[in-house]
């Protein structure tokens, strides 16, 4: 499992080749494989390397569909 | 384009650029998911499958209505489709719906379509809910769509047996909330 701060989460955006990782309460995701973050970006709105802890309270969907992605670390300060 | 149409969805503040590029997401969503729902409905067969054929015939057709309902508000807007089908395809708002590796499996089948519904409902939600009182017209489409998808996923829930309720087949033309898009 990775350690990575808000700073570090940033490089993970998913452009560039770069793997795209999101943090949500404090986990990080790999959602590199998603088809749902191609290129980094979620339904126009949202974008990897983000903590979209705040995000999701207003998304069309709950937390459980972040099962789907593997929790690969933790976000910090 | 229709500019003044379109000037009044900035003023009231929506961010066309982005409003577009969900439509566009969208309707790729809803031909993609015509096509691949045809696969899905050739294979639902047997004593199984064929109890869920007309019902996955009528989501079929009523998804590529909603493809045929879109297009129009995209170029509206001052958007476009893209030029290559495999890109439009790969922008898709929605995973595509795939055949499960065994065919036979009608459950799986079944589990493929109501996640492709749920997925519909989530777009359109939040579609609704970036238009709702400033972007009367795209409000009004998507909410039509959101209506069928609503219904479309108590359909194949119902099949999975997740609850119980008050939902039917179609009783007459397909799409009654979107077919006032499409005259």
């Amino acid at each position: 499992m990775i350690k990575l701060t808000k700073s570090e989460l940033s490089h993970y955006n998913g452009t560039d080749n770069n793997p795209g990782y999101i943090a949500y309460n404090g986990k990080i995701y790999n959602i590199t494989d998603s088809f749902l973050w191609k290129k980094g970006k979620h339904q126009v709105l949202h974008t990897a390397g983000e903590d979209l802890t705040e995000a999701l309270k207003e998304a069309p969907h709950g937390e459980d569909l972040l099962d789907r992605v593997p929790v690969i670390g933790e976000l910090i300060e | 384009m229709a500019r003044v149409a379109k000037e009044m969805v900035e003023k009231a503040g929506v961010n066309v650029n982005q409003l577009v590029e969900l439509l566009v997401k969208n309707a790729s969503a809803e031909l993609t998911t015509f096509y691949y729902y045809t696969i899905l409905r050739v294979n639902l067969i047997g004593l199984e499958g064929e109890g869920i054929k007309e019902i996955a015939e009528v989501a079929r057709i009523e998804d590529r209505n909603h493809f045929e309902a879109l297009v129009p508000r995209i170029y509206e807007l001052g958007g476009k489709l893209p030029d290559c089908m495999k890109e439009f395809h790969d922008i898709s708002a929605c995973p595509p719906a795939n055949l499960p590796k065994d065919p036979k499996d009608i459950k799986g089948i079944l589990k493929v379509l109501v996640e492709a519904e749920r997925c519909a409902v989530r777009g359109y939600t939040q579609i609704c809910n970036m238009t709702a009182g400033k972007d009367h017209r795209t409000y009004d489409l998507a909410l039509a769509i959101l209506n069928e998808e609503i219904e479309h996923e108590s359909w194949f829930s119902e099949f999975l047996g997740e609850g119980p309720s008050g939902h039917f087949m179609r009783r007459g033309e397909t799409s009654p909330f979107v077919s006032k898009f499409l005259k």
